[in-house]
C-alpha cells in the first residue's frame, strides 16, 4: 500500500471509528511513518536502530543474503509489511522444513498474528495503533507474498493478466513487466516495473511482492496470476474488494482499541460504519490512478470538516533530537520507536517459537 | 546464531586467513594451482547445492525445474575451469583488474549517492570503494610481476576471514519488550 491508504484512508477510518481529528492525524503519521523509518533516518536522528521498521533501497543493496542477513531483512519485513498468516502451515505434498519455514511466512489477512497485533496496540499510545494500522493494511495488499527474499515463494512467471469489469465478467490484457524504476507505471496500456529475475532464492530481488511489481499497491488493481508456491494454481487478486475490506476492519480493530468492542475477532468488519459513503468509497479505491491521495484527502476533509496536514516525514524530528536524552521515549518519535520494538518483538518471538529460525533468536528482557 | 554456527563461523574464518597467508607469504606456481583447484572447487559445490536446492525447495515452485538444469550446467562449466590450470597469469590479473575497478567505482558512485540523497553513513561505502580501486590499480602496476594474482586474491580472502570472524561475535538475539 502507499501513502494514499497509510496515511489518508487510515485517517479516515480512525476518524470513522470515533477518534478526533488531532488523534486521526497522529495515528495516521504514525501508519505513514513505518514506511520511512529507516536505519538510516534512525541513525541520522540518533534514534535505536532496532526500531526500524523499512529498508531503503540503498540499505537493500548492501544487505547480506548470510543466514544473519537474512534474518535482519526478515525482521523488518515480515513483522511489518508481509505478517504471516499462519506460522503452522502445513503443505499437502511432503517437502522440506527449509521450504516449510519460507511458506510458512506467506503474508495473508486474518491470521492469529493480526489478532495479537491489534490486541498488543490496545492500551499503548496512539502511535502503536498506526502501525498496527499499517501492518493490519498490508495484510491485505500484500497476501500471498513473504517478508523474506524467496525465490521458490515470492517469484512470478509470464502468467500474470490484469482483470478488467467488462459487463457480467471480466476482461483479460496480460501484462507486461519492464525494469525501469525511474518512469511510472503505464496503467493505460498494463506495463509495470518489477524486480529483476534472479535465479539466487535468497537475493533481495525476490523480497516480498517485488517480482509484481507495485500492483498489490494499487487498490483499483485486480489481476491472476501464478505464484510460485502455488502447485500451479492461479489466483485471482481483487483488490478494490480487499481494500475496502482492509477499510473495514481497520475501523472495527480502532474501535476494539477505543473500548468499543470487548475482543477483537478475526473476518469482522464494520460494514455499517461505512454505509452512509459506501459509493464514495468504492469510488476512490476502484479509479485508476497511480496514486489516489488527494481523494481520500478530500473525503477525510468532507468526513470531519478540518483541514488535513499533508504528510511531512520530520515533523517531529526537531522534538525528538532536541529532547533531552531522558526524556525522548516520551516524544511523539520515542513512543513510535518503542511501539515499533514491542510489535517487532512479539513476531520475531512467535516466528521463533514456532520453530522457525528464519527472524533468528528472540529473548524475553530481564 | 546458535553456539554450533559460531563454533562453525570461527572455525572457518581461521581457516581462510590461514590459507591466505600461506598464499600471501608463499607466492608460487604450485600455489597458483591450488587457488585455481579451490575456485574450480567452489564451482562445482555451487553447482551440487543448485541441483541439492532443486530437490529440497525449487522441485515445489512454478518453473522450478530451470534451476536443476542451471545446476548441472555450473557443474559442467566447474570441470572444465578445472581443467584451466595452465592459462597465463595475465588473464586472471585482467579479470581481477575488471572486477575490482568495476567494484570500486559502484561502490563510491553509491556512497556518493548516499551523501547527497540521504545524508546516511557513506564513509563505509567509500572506503569499500577506495580500497577496491587501490587493488585494480596495484594489478595494473605489478602487471608483469608473476605472483601479483595470487597476493590480490589472499588479499581478499583475509579481508572475507576478517569480516566473517567479526560477524562470529556479533550479538545477534532479539530482546523482547512487553
Amino acid at each position: 500500500m502507499q501513502m494514499d491508504f497509510h496515511y489518508y484512508a487510515t485517517y479516515c477510518a480512525a476518524f470513522i471509528a470515533g477518534y478526533s481529528h488531532e488523534e486521526s492525524l497522529d495515528i495516521a503519521y504514525s501508519a505513514q511513518f513505518v514506511d520511512h523509518c529507516t536505519r538510516t533516518l534512525l541513525s541520522k536522528i540518533k534514534g535505536p536502530l532496532n526500531a526500524a521498521t523499512t529498508q531503503m533501497q540503498l540499505e537493500m543493496m548492501d544487505s547480506r543474503t548470510d543466514s544473519l542477513g537474512l534474518q535482519d531483512i526478515t525482521r523488518i519485513w515480515s513483522p511489518f509489511h508481509f505478517l504471516p498468516r499462519d506460522l503452522y502451515a502445513v503443505k499437502e505434498k511432503k517437502c522440506s522444513k527449509q521450504y516449510l519455514n519460507k511458506y510458512r511466512l506467506i503474508c495473508g489477512p486474518n491470521g492469529d498474528l493480526v489478532e495479537k497485533t491489534v490486541e498488543l496496540a490496545k492500551g499503548r499510545p496512539l502511535q502503536s495503533v498506526g502501525i498496527a494500522m499499517h501492518v493490519l493494511a498490508d495484510t491485505w495488499a500484500h497476501a500471498n507474498f513473504a517478508g523474506t527474499p524467496s525465490l521458490v515463494i515470492n517469484n512470478t512467471n509470464y502468467v500474470f493478466y490484469e482483470l478488467f469489469p467488462d459487463g457480467e465478467g471480466y476482461k483479460e490484457k496480460q501484462i507486461k513487466f519492464v525494469h525501469r524504476t525511474s518512469v511510472p507505471d503505464d496503467l493505460d496500456n498494463s506495463v509495470y516495473t518489477n524486480s529483476l529475475y534472479q535465479r539466487s532464492e535468497n537475493t533481495i530481488m525476490n523480497l516480498g511482492h517485488g517480482r509484481a511489481g507495485h500492483l498489490p499497491d494499487y487498490s483499483f488493481a485486480r489481476y491472476r496470476y501464478l505464484p510460485a508456491w502455488g502447485d500451479y494454481e492461479e489466483i485471482v487478486k481483487d483488490n478494490p474488494s480487499d481494500y475496502m475490506k482492509a477499510f473495514t476492519q481497520m475501523i472495527y480493530a480502532m474501535k476494539f482499541i477505543r473500548g468499543e468492542h470487548d475482543a477483537f475477532t478475526k473476518d469482522t468488519y464494520d460494514t455499517d460504519a461505512v454505509e452512509p459513503w459506501l459509493s464514495r468509497i468504492k469510488e476512490i479505491i476502484e479509479k485508476r490512478q497511480l496514486i489516489a491521495s488527494d481523494d481520500w484527502k478530500a473525503f477525510g476533509e468532507e468526513l470531519s470538516g478540518k483541514t488535513i496536514t499533508d504528510y511531512s516525514m520530520d515533523t517531529y524530528f526537531d522534538e525528538y533530537t532536541n529532547s533531552p536524552e531522558e526524556e525522548k521515549d516520551d516524544t511523539f518519535l520515542g513512543r513510535f520507536f518503542l511501539g515499533a520494538t514491542v510489535h517487532k518483538g512479539m513476531v520475531i518471538d512467535e516466528i521463533f517459537r514456532s520453530g522457525n529460525m528464519l527472524a533468528g533468536f528472540s529473548k524475553k528482557k530481564d | 546464531m546458535t553456539v554450533y554456527q559460531r563454533i562453525k563461523r570461527i572455525l572457518f574464518s581461521l581457516c581462510m586467513l590461514a590459507v591466505a597467508l600461506f598464499f600471501f607469504f608463499n607466492p608460487s606456481d604450485p600455489a597458483y594451482k591450488i587457488v585455481v583447484a579451490i575456485l574450480s572447487l567452489g564451482l562445482i559445490i555451487a553447482g551440487i547445492k543448485d541441483i541439492v536446492f532443486y530437490f529440497t525447495m525449487a522441485r515445489h515452485m512454478v518453473g522450478g525445474k530451470m534451476i536443476l538444469i542451471q545446476g548441472v550446467i555450473i557443474f559442467d562449466f566447474a570441470i572444465i575451469t578445472g581443467s584451466l590450470a595452465n592459462v597465463p597469469k595475465i588473464y586472471i590479473l585482467l579479470y581481477l583488474i575488471g572486477v575490482h575497478a568495476f567494484s570500486g567505482a559502484v561502490e563510491i558512485l553509491r556512497a556518493r549517492e548516499a551523501k547527497n540523497t540521504v545524508a546516511g553513513p557513506w564513509k563505509m561505502k567509500f572506503f569499500h570503494g577506495a580500497v577496491n580501486i587501490i587493488l585494480a590499480i596495484a594489478c595494473l602496476v605489478f602487471i608483469r610481476q608473476s605472483n601479483t594474482a595470487l597476493i590480490i586474491y589472499s588479499l581478499g580472502l583475509m579481508y572475507s576471514a576478517a569480516v566473517r570472524l567479526i560477524d562470529a561475535f556479533r550479538k545477534t538475539a532479539f530482546v523482547v519488550i512487553e
